[in-house]
């Protein structure tokens, strides 16, 4: 703005000082002209009459520097010259002034030299005798007039240059200062140029504009942090390079990130394969989702690109934790498993006698005993049937009917049920101990019997025993099973009690069994609140304890 | 030019967390089915060793090119010459637990007693290579350190784990082709161990510009 102050200062102080030194120059010019001219004729007249009283000779005393006179003949020829000698000048007969004068009495002309730097002004006029007097004078043309005088125009074009910078920063400075010192944060305070107020006032309300959308938008962000950061479900934005936007205190917990990661690759956060791959995808437009356990829980991972208009924004992500509904899903699985199992094991009782009856094994005495048992272990089918009908209901909050269950009589039944499979395998199958009565449910006491006793046989060596202890202990009826057989290594104690857990999974088929036993065992020690434990070494045999 | 340059050190660094999760995985993966008697996880092995075989590819030419390209310099320098390091080490343990992957069914599901010190071993191996890479993602040198002394664990186990299986070979109870098996899987491990330790000790380099070595 200053520059522009200051050329405009500049270039007027320039026009101004070139123009009048132009006007100056042609009316002064003009004017002197006039005058010299008139001059030419006084002084013309003045000789002419001296000339014409005394002849010639009045040019011997003569004495003139400024004027020149000439005498010309009637012919032409130059008579008298005060400046040259009249004999070399040539004719001057053609003149304008010469011509003038012999024509009208005076004449008169104007001429510049070759050189363009002088002007010369002739006066002519007829003298008494014929001849011709003409009078010149040479001066500057107004070129070289100013050619002369182009020192001191440079000099006073310097000084004005001088003069209007100092001029045109003063005022660049008086004029921008009020621009300068104008405060924007609160326009409409200002007290300064008129001119500005209308956009003083713009700028005011499009502060006020701002400030309102701006409140709005933190407000928008509070919220959506409030309600992002409320949620169970972690949530991280990314951007379109996979940096972290937001993060939700859930997801924090779930990543297991401590300090804030704004603003970081996401990557750095958590650089699963599968993770990796899903942000990739997303960042390419597919939407991914995968379940994955992290630290013991289990969580589905949903990941989504963002877009707009066809662009893709950025991703997001969902983790659900979804431990809950996975262990409902196994137990529901273990459940038909465990159901198969129980529905297996009166059915391969009754094959079992069956089969002795069908070969003829059995002594006519004892086929009585035979088919009673085949017929207890289908009222068993039935009443396990009508068990898992109670069990489902029992899913819907019912509880199995509790009852007063003789241990004894129990392991009884167990043993009995068990002998066949025992003698196969060379087991002997003995009892110690009087039972005690517990309040409980007897069909689910008998699957702690009847699986540790089985087990017992199924894992023990050739001739071995099996010993079924009964008692009480503090106050409480205890079941332990006593095997010889080929006992569980320290590292698998802890997971035998998992559904299908095999310590030994190169003889599982020779054993046999599902691998459900013990936890169907562990499901309903925990249903009567009891205690199990497992004292077992490699190669001597295993005993599994149960305090009621 | 310059912020090319660091977009194309960005992809590097993306990259080399990729692999190294890939690593870290793998071996864990390796170890879950080792431990577990699974014989079908092989496959699925194969494939992530692949995949590990191909990010070094990639990582490969990224490094050169910017090594060709942009002649970095100082630290940038030391990142990529570190990469260019540590890619192989990664590439190593990729192939290290195809192979023992690749023994896992010759075991024939057994999880025998001998396994008892396998548990530690891998446990301790998994944990080296997380932390190797979890010390690049964070240019953290105080858990670079700590790799290096968790590779002692892993020699020590493998010490023991020699052995006892000479031991029971010299007993003659044991079966030899088993044996070596597990004698190979247990150099496996210690192996890893060891190209854990040089990818900690890269880590380090590349922040602090002095390499354990020298």
């Amino acid at each position: 703005m200053t520059k522009k102050i200051f050329r405009s200062i500049f270039t007027v102080a320039l026009v101004v000082l070139l123009a009048s030194i132009g006007i100056a120059t042609s009316f002064l010019y003009g004017y002197f002209n006039n005058a010299q001219v008139k001059q030419l004729k006084a002084e013309l007249s003045l000789v002419a009459n001296a000339v014409n009283e005394v002849g010639i000779e009045y040019f011997e005393n003569f004495d003139s520097n400024v004027f020149r006179f000439t005498v010309i003949d009637a012919d032409g020829t130059v008579l008298y010259d005060t400046h040259a000698d009249a004999s070399r000048m040539e004719n001057h007969g053609e003149r304008e002034e010469i011509v003038g004068a012999f024509q009208s009495g005076t004449g008169s002309s104007a001429r510049n030299s070759f050189t363009l730097t002088e002007k010369t002004f002739y006066e002519a006029t007829l003298l008494e005798n014929g001849e011709v007097l003409r009078i010149s004078v040479s001066q500057l043309t107004v070129g070289a007039l100013i050619l002369d005088m182009l020192p001191a125009i440079i000099a006073i074009i310097l000084v004005a240059a001088v003069v209007a910078f100092i001029l045109a920063e003063a005022m660049a400075k008086k004029v921008t200062d009020p621009l300068m010192r104008l405060d924007l944060e609160h326009p409409v305070e200002n007290n300064t140029y008129e001119e500005l107020t209308p956009i003083l006032t713009k700028v005011h309300k499009q502060h006020k504009q701002i400030k309102s959308q701006t409140e709005t938008l933190r407000r928008k962000t509070d919220e959506f942090e409030q309600i992002i950061s409320s949620m169970n479900e972690g949530l991280v934005l990314l951007d379109e390079h996979g940096m972290i936007l937001s993060m939700n205190t859930a997801a924090q917990k779930i990543f297991a990130v401590k300090k804030d990661v704004k603003g970081s690759d996401f990557l750095l956060v958590d650089r699963t394969s599968k993770m990796s791959k899903a942000v990739w995808s997303a960042l390419e437009g597919s939407h991914i989702e995968y379940t994955e356990q992290r630290n013991g829980n289990e969580y589905q991972f949903t990941v989504n690109p963002i877009k707009s208009e066809d662009k893709i924004l950025g991703a997001v992500i969902f983790a659900f934790d979804i431990t809950d509904r996975a262990f409902a899903e196994r137990n529901r699985r273990e459940f038909t498993a465990n159901v198969t199992h129980e529905l297996k094991t009166p059915l391969q009782s009754i094959i079992g006698s069956a089969e002795l009856l069908e070969n003829g094994l059995v002594k006519p005495e004892d086929v009585g005993r035979f088919v009673g048992n085949i017929r207890k272990e289908a009222t068993r089918l039935v009443s396990l049937i009508n068990d898992i009908i109670r069990l489902s209901q029992l899913d819907e909050n019912h509880e199995p009917a509790t009852e007063d269950v003789d241990l004894g009589e129990v392991a009884r039944e167990v043993m009995e049920v068990l002998t066949v499979a025992a003698a196969k395998r060379n087991v002997e199958l003995e009892m110690e101990g009087e039972g005690s009565r517990i309040c409980g449910v007897r069909r689910y006491v008998y699957e702690i019997i009847y699986n540790l006793c089985d087990n017992a046989i199924r894992y023990n060596k050739e001739g071995g025993k099996v010993i079924i202890k009964l008692g009480q202990e503090e106050g409480h009826a205890f079941v332990s099973v006593q095997d010889t057989g080929i006992g569980i290594a320290a590292e698998h104690q802890s997971r035998i009690f998992e559904r299908f857990y095999r310590v030994d999974k190169s003889h599982s088929k020779d054993t046999g069994g599902t691998g459900l036993g013990l936890s169907i065992v562990k499901h309903a020690v925990q249903y009567h609140n009891g205690k199990m434990t497992l004292v077992s070494e490699p190669g001597k045999g295993t005993c599994i304890k149960v305090v009621f | 030019m310059r912020s090319r340059f660091d977009e194309q050190l960005s992809l590097l660094n993306k990259k080399m967390i990729g692999m190294g999760a890939l690593c870290e995985e793998i071996i864990a993966f390796v170890a879950k089915a080792l431990l577990n008697g699974d014989v079908q996880g092989a496959g699925e092995v194969m494939l992530q060793g692949r995949e590990i075989d191909q990010m070094e590819r990639e990582i490969e030419a990224i490094c050169l090119k910017l090594l060709l390209q942009q002649q970095p310099v100082a630290k940038d320098l030391r990142a990529i010459s570190a990469a260019l390091k540590m890619i192989t080490d990664m590439e190593r343990i990729g192939d290290q637990a195809e192979d023992i992957a690749e023994i896992i069914p010759f075991l024939d599901g057994r999880t025998g007693a001998e396994f008892s010190d396998f548990k530690p071993m891998a446990e301790a191996t998994c944990r080296m290579v997380t932390d190797s890479i979890e010390a690049y993602v964070k240019q953290d040198i105080t858990l670079a350190k700590s790799v290096v002394v968790h590779d002692d664990v892993v020699d020590e186990a493998f010490g023991r784990m020699k052995e006892m299986l000479i031991k029971k070979i010299s007993e003659n109870n044991a079966d030899g082709e088993y044996a070596v098996d597990l004698l190979m899987i247990a150099k496996y491990f210690e192996r890893i161990g060891d190209h854990a330790v040089n990818i900690a000790e890269w880590v380090e380099f590349s922040v602090t510009g002095v390499h354990k070595g020298e």
